[in-house]
């Protein structure tokens, strides 16, 4: 692991916790340790909770939007968790409504989607 | 000049409430009964004074300046308009008052107390006889207050002094007009007969023309500093008065409902201008974001007209709750909104749209897995109801 987001495997789904503010840098990284994990296989889903995340620009959403349709090319679903509303009204007002990724409004509804999808 | 007295307050009653507070009677009691407040209108002195200040700082109004609301305000809109040393000093040199002028206006003083009473009276005459400015006065009492207070703002022009204290006592002045909802015609053109009456009295007791021409210019001078501050006070009182009323309306118009668990309601009435939708998208996502809701209902049955901006605004609005986690469920969309959006080209496919408000209270607790049944006895009714039209 090269990135200082700490990505959790919890049976078939991996769950990534951003704390701090993402910058560029550590959002490319976080990407690159969110694919090898998936990498190793057996993953079937990916819960990314953005709780802690206070700040947020086009170019972390869009990382984040493409590690989304990323692992869904590797076969696992990925869902955005607990994004702040200020958040949400920023990246809407600039245009940027990150299409293409699945959202829910905290972890446990997040882990529960992922299983909903799985089984279907 | 003074209408009102903005500083002035009357020994309090004993006993009177204010603000839903009860002042004891036991406090008032207390006071030395020979001393009185109104000699001291700057400061609160001695024992009552102490007293007045403490009820003044929580808010105490009684008496016959009960309701007027006259308070220390004039501390806040000192810093609102940014009156400190320098700034006083600014103006002063822009009006062009002088130490000499001040000196000048303390040398008139004996001449201010002979004819205060004189020119008081004239100006009470005009402000008096015209019906727009006597309903001010309602009683004789307030026109002897009044009168009082006059006087003393007609000496103070007279201290000698134009230091932060003068114009905090000034600003006093704005506030009681603002608050008694005087409009600045009537302010600025009872200062004229002011000045007038000032300047007559002046060439009379002065004789020399040219010493009579300098006192004036210098009163001039001070009068026009007051009236500047007077309105600008007055301003920054209309304007916070405008921004309380708006934020009361901000307040009445995203009322977020809560329907059921996790279920929210938010029903749009009047008209949308982008200001009022981006508060909606606000107050939605915070609201969403609270009650961790899965579904909002916005119902804009009673938005007179849905034109591109709202629609987009809308679609906007959805975006970001699908964000946050949860849907979003449009309703009350009338043919005729229906008519328009499909009209202007607005592409509102992302949203769950109905037409009826029920339909979306249905389709809402579908999306967090309950529905809404028929009880027993109504089906029974209804299966009666079809085996006898049989």
């Amino acid at each position: 692991m090269t990135g200082t987001i700490p990505i959790l495997r919890i049976g078939r789904t991996l769950l990534a916790t951003v704390q701090t503010d993402l910058r560029d840098n550590v959002a490319n990284a976080f990407q690159q340790d969110a694919l090898s994990a998936l990498e190793k296989g057996g993953m079937s889903g990916l819960v990314i909770d953005i709780s802690g995340l206070e700040a947020v620009d086009t170019y972390v959403a869009r990382v984040l939007v493409d590690t989304g349709r990323m692992a869904r090319l590797m076969g696992a679903a990925t869902v955005l968790v607990g994004m702040r509303p200020e958040i949400a009204a920023t990246l809407v007002r600039m245009g940027y409504p990150m299409e293409g990724v699945d959202t829910a409004l905290n972890l446990e509804e997040g882990l529960e989607r992922l299983r909903l999808q799985t089984r279907t | 000049m003074l209408f009102s007295a903005g500083g002035a307050v009357d020994p309090i009653p004993p006993g009177c409430s204010i603000q839903g507070r009860h002042v004891p009677f036991r406090t008032v009691k207390r006071l030395p009964p020979a001393q009185s407040v109104r000699n001291s209108r700057d400061k609160p002195r001695g024992i009552y004074g102490r007293v007045r200040a403490n009820l003044w700082a929580a808010g105490v109004r009684c008496g016959r300046d009960a309701g007027k609301g006259v308070s220390m305000d004039h501390r806040r809109y000192m810093k609102v308009l940014k009156l400190d040393e320098a700034e006083v000093q600014a103006r002063r040199a822009f009006f062009e008052l002088t130490d000499e002028d001040l000196q000048r206006l303390a040398g008139l003083r004996p001449f201010a107390e002979k004819n205060t009473d004189a020119i008081v009276e004239d100006f009470y005459r005009l402000l008096l006889s015209h019906p727009d400015t006597k309903k001010f006065f309602p009683d004789e009492a307030t026109v002897r207050r009044v009168k009082r207070s006059q006087c003393e703002y007609f000496l103070g022009l007279f201290g000698g002094k134009c230091d932060l204290a003068y114009v905090e006592d000034r600003l006093r002045v704005g506030i009681a007009h603002e608050r008694i909802g005087l409009s600045t015609k009537w302010y600025l053109g009872a200062y004229r007969k002011y000045l007038q009456l000032i300047g007559d009295h002046l060439f009379e007791e002065l004789r020399d023309a040219g010493r009579a021409r300098q006192a004036l210019e210098s009163i001039q001078k001070i009068v026009t500093f007051d009236i500047a501050l007077a309105t600008d006070t007055y301003l920054a009182a209309k304007i916070e008065t405008i921004e309380r009323h708006q934020a009361a309306i901000r307040e009445l118009s995203t009322p977020v409902i809560r329907v059921y668990d996790r279920i929210l309601l938010l029903p749009l009435v009047g008209a949308i201008d982008s200001h009022r939708a981006n508060q909606v998208m606000d107050s939605v996502l915070l609201k969403v974001s609270e009650a961790q809701a899965k579904v909002i209902i916005i119902d804009i049955a009673g938005v007179p007209v849905v034109d591109t901006k709202v629609a987009d605004s809308l679609v906007k609005t959805t975006a970001a709750v699908r964000l946050l986690g949860a849907s979003t469920i449009l309703t009350g969309i009338t043919a005729q909104v229906a008519r328009t959006i499909i009209h202007l080209g607005v592409d509102i496919s992302t949203m769950h749209t109905l037409s009826r408000l029920a339909e979306g209270i249905e389709l809402a607790l579908s999306l967090v897995g309950k529905s809404i049944q028929a009880t027993k006895t109504a089906a029974r009714a209804r299966r009666k109801r079809k085996a006898s039209r049989r």
